[in-house]
């Protein structure tokens, strides 16, 4: 649009004022669509909750699906591998420490046997 | 959004049913074959109050239907009118049940009422045309 403003990239340009002038076209559409619609309604009524076969609207924090939830299949299926190797984690570092220590030995042994 | 006065006669209707024997629900499938063909007219059935002008309801008002109900009167926007469909939606029969709470217009406002066990399709067609006269009066006085 103005060349000061146009960077040219061999295979097209880039016109900030075009993206400008482009979404200031869609606010104005969009502010058109939204004052056509109905101003007067019960705002403080359940004409403002979702429609959920006439039952209440839970808690958000009800009905918030965690990530762990989307593993309960995997979980389920490997339990026996779960149930011996969670109770290992105790978060406490001495225990990770002593766990490292443990198996480096091990390796040491294996390795001078196999030497 | 207001719309233009082509769509008056288009009622869209939400249908709840708050304890019906599905008699009545029968019929109002019935009314909806093309042997009545409602929908000619624009008269249809929608999958949610909040698009409706018609909130029919069949049945008695069950325990655990009653605040469904209220809640679901709610979400229509205005201007809307309720049917009620049934002999039993005063309780009929069932009246001195332990599981009904009263008549539907304890709970919400009845415009028109279909009486029969089922109303035929011409019955719930009659209520659905005094339905079109209500709403055009609402409509008149501006609500």
């Amino acid at each position: 649009m103005l060349d000061a403003y146009t960077l040219q990239t061999g295979t097209g340009f880039w016109d900030p004022v075009v993206w400008i002038v482009v979404f200031l076209v869609a606010f104005l559409i969009a502010l058109a669509i939204w004052l056509l619609g109905e101003k007067e309604y019960p705002r403080d009524t359940q004409a403002v909750k979702p429609f959920l076969s006439g039952n209440v609207e839970p808690e958000k924090a009800d009905v918030h699906m965690r990530a762990g939830n989307l593993y309960w299949g995997f979980t389920e299926a490997m339990k026996g591998y779960y149930s011996r190797l969670v109770p290992l984690h105790t978060g406490v570092l001495n225990d990770y420490v002593l766990w490292f220590l443990g198996v480096m030995a091990l390796v040491f042994v294996i390795v001078g046997v196999a030497a | 959004m207001r719309l233009t006065k082509a769509f008056n006669r288009s009622l869209w209707v939400f249908h709840l049913n708050t304890g019906s024997c599905n008699g009545c629900d029968i019929e109002i499938v019935a009314t909806l074959t093309p042997r009545y063909d409602p929908e000619r007219f624009g008269i249809k059935l929608v999958g949610s109050p909040k698009h409706a002008d018609v909130l029919l309801v069949s049945g008695p008002v069950t325990r655990a239907m009653a605040d469904r109900a209220r809640r679901v009167y709610e979400q229509m926007a205005d201007p809307k009118v309720v049917m009620g469909i049934g002999s039993c939606m005063s309780g009929g029969v069932f009246y001195d049940s332990y599981n009904l709470v009263g008549p539907l217009e304890e709970h919400i406002p009845v415009d028109v009422f279909v009486p029969g066990c089922p109303p035929r399709p011409e019955a719930i067609i009659d209520g659905v045309v005094k339905a079109i006269a209500k709403l055009e009066r609402l409509e008149g006085e501006g609500k």
